[in-house]
């Protein structure tokens, strides 16, 4: 019986779900073409906007998985740096020092500098 | 019903306007941006109403009919001390400034309860090149980068990178005349790559704006300085509210144009500089660059000569201004920011010598002779040529930068008559 409400409960609330999306309900009229144009006060495009374009955060990015991957290490590594003892720590002096590689090339970007 | 409910909601909210600026247009705006029940949008397409205000020239009826076409419907129109373009005869036109926000809420109640239809389109709806069902993506050409989808070709590296090497694709359009982040009337191609300006060329200059009459008078007969100096100190306001809305912070470009309006020798600035430094006005990035060499600022005059340390202002050869005290405040660099800050300086001193005159018994200049507008000396032309610095100043700056570059200078100035329609345009308090 329980099952039979929650089928029916299921069907009325699929059932209201579709006849919102009804498509004859839902149909707006296109926008004409001088609104699908972009708003350049006036002015008129030569080309699409669809196009390669500077992310400026990209150095932004880089530091984060600098980061990131020295973080990712460090947990697991401080699980076992009192077992393995001087070798865990060479072997993370090692990985810091190839990341530390990766901080200057962002620092030489400028990823420091806030704008 | 519920619509019907919603109508009555959506006809009591603020009205949504875009101000389309024609010659004097700006007059308009002032009393409305400080007018509760009406929102200024930057967008036509955020737009209830179009407000046409002040003349638009023949030549952009074009660029008119674009932006008119592109608000959503319903829309409507008022045009203020301005003839309706063909095809509008049923637009709503009115001529005084008192009645204007009262117009344009009762066009929006019209509208959004039905009483009033939409304003007709003025473009035929078809599209800018018929539509070519070719290549790999029906976009009318081969390879994702062919073909002219929706009538206009992609965006093509045509130009070499001139920022750090890294080469994007160039996108050439041409923005204006009705840009509302650019003086009205100024229209230009531009090309960019990213955000970086390869490329500014002015196809139109920005409409003469018109000055306070005081000036007119005091190129005629002598006038009392503390009200010259009112003028001067209440131009450079407005200007200040129209980049501080640029920069995002409308709310201080309000306190700025309320400023203007209870203008007094009395007032003081001391408020509004503590709150533009403590927004952080001062130190936006966007304020760096846009130095103009030592001839630019010459030829331009005014506080942006002044911001280049260059000594040169008419009110030193009045003998009552040296009376006064009078000496040129001067900044150094010639930046966009040394411009801000030249600009503020300029309003302390309008509003001191203001204050001294009246002390003095409400002293005059001493006769007509040189006169120093607030965009610098008096010309009897406008400078035609006042916006030909941009094309060699933008290419090279970042989009931000230009922008307040561009609102920092007085490219509109140079007209102490009022223009066309706008003869007797006073000004509502």
């Amino acid at each position: 019986m329980e099952l039979l409400t929650l089928l029916a409960v299921l069907l009325i609330a699929l059932g209201a779900g579709l006849a919102l999306q009804w498509p004859a309900l839902r149909r707006q009229p296109l926008p004409g073409y001088s609104q699908r144009a972009p708003f350049l006060g006036g002015g008129t495009p030569d080309s699409h906007a669809w196009n390669r374009y500077h992310i400026r955060y990209y150095p932004m990015t880089l530091l984060l998985i600098a980061f990131e991957m020295e973080m990712m290490f460090m947990y697991p590594w401080a699980v076992v740096f009192v077992e393995k003892g001087l070798m865990a720590v060479m072997e993370m002096g090692m990985f810091l020092a190839i990341l530390s590689v990766g901080i200057v090339y962002a620092w030489r970007e400028g990823v420091f500098k806030w704008q | 019903m519920a619509v019907s409910w919603l109508g009555r909601l959506a006809a009591r909210a603020p009205v949504p306007v875009y101000p389309l600026l024609g010659i004097g247009g700006e007059r308009a705006l002032y009393p409305l941006a400080l007018a509760g029940r009406v929102t200024r949008v930057d967008s036509p397409r955020h737009a209830s109403v179009l407000l046409v205000a002040g003349h638009v020239p023949v030549h952009h009826h074009e660029a008119l009919k674009r932006v008119h076409d592109q608000l959503p419907r319903p829309f409507a129109t008022l045009w203020f001390r301005s003839q309706p373009l063909p095809g509008l005869e049923n637009a709503r036109r009115v001529d005084d400034p008192a009645t204007l926000t009262d117009e344009l809420v009762a066009l929006h109640r019209e509208l959004q309860t039905g009483q009033r239809g939409s304003s007709p389109r003025l473009l035929p709806d078809e599209p800018p090149n018929p539509w070519e069902g070719l290549g790999d993506d029906g976009h009318g050409g081969e390879g994702m980068m062919g073909g002219t989808p929706y009538g206009r070709p992609m965006a093509m590296n045509m130009q070499d990178d001139i920022r750090d090497g890294l080469t994007l694709d160039s996108l050439t359009f041409r923005l204006g005349p009705f840009y509302p982040l650019l003086p009205p009337g100024l229209a230009a191609e531009i090309t960019l790559q990213g955000d970086v300006i390869q490329s500014w060329t002015n196809q139109s200059p920005a409409y003469p704006r018109a000055l306070d009459a005081v000036f007119q008078t005091a190129r005629e007969r002598p006038v009392a300085i503390a009200e010259l100096e009112l003028a001067r100190a209440r131009h450079h306001l407005r200007h200040l509210y129209r980049a501080l809305r640029l920069a995002g912070l409308e709310g201080l470009g309000l306190k700025a144009l309320r400023l203007a309006r209870e203008l007094t020798p009395a007032s003081h600035l001391d408020g509004l500089r503590r709150q533009l430094t403590r927004a952080g006005f001062f130190r936006l990035a966007a304020l760096d660059g846009g130095a103009l060499d030592a001839e630019t600022a010459r030829r331009l005059g005014g506080p942006a000569a002044r911001a280049a340390g260059i000594d040169t202002d008419r009110r030193s050869d009045d003998a009552h201004y040296r009376r006064l005290g009078f000496r040129p405040a001067l900044g150094r660099g010639g930046d966009t920011r040394a411009r801000w800050h030249q600009k503020l300086a300029e309003i302390e001193q309008s509003l001191a010598l203001a204050g001294r005159a009246v002390d003095e018994g409400d002293l005059t200049t001493v006769g007509p002779g040189g006169l120093e507008t607030p965009c610098g000396p008096w010309r009897e032309r406008p400078a035609q040529d006042a916006g030909g610095c941009l094309e060699a100043l933008l290419p090279g700056m970042e989009w931000d930068s230009a922008l307040a570059t561009i609102a920092s200078l007085d490219l509109a100035e140079g007209s102490a008559s009022p223009p066309p329609g706008e003869a007797h345009a006073e000004e509502p308090q």
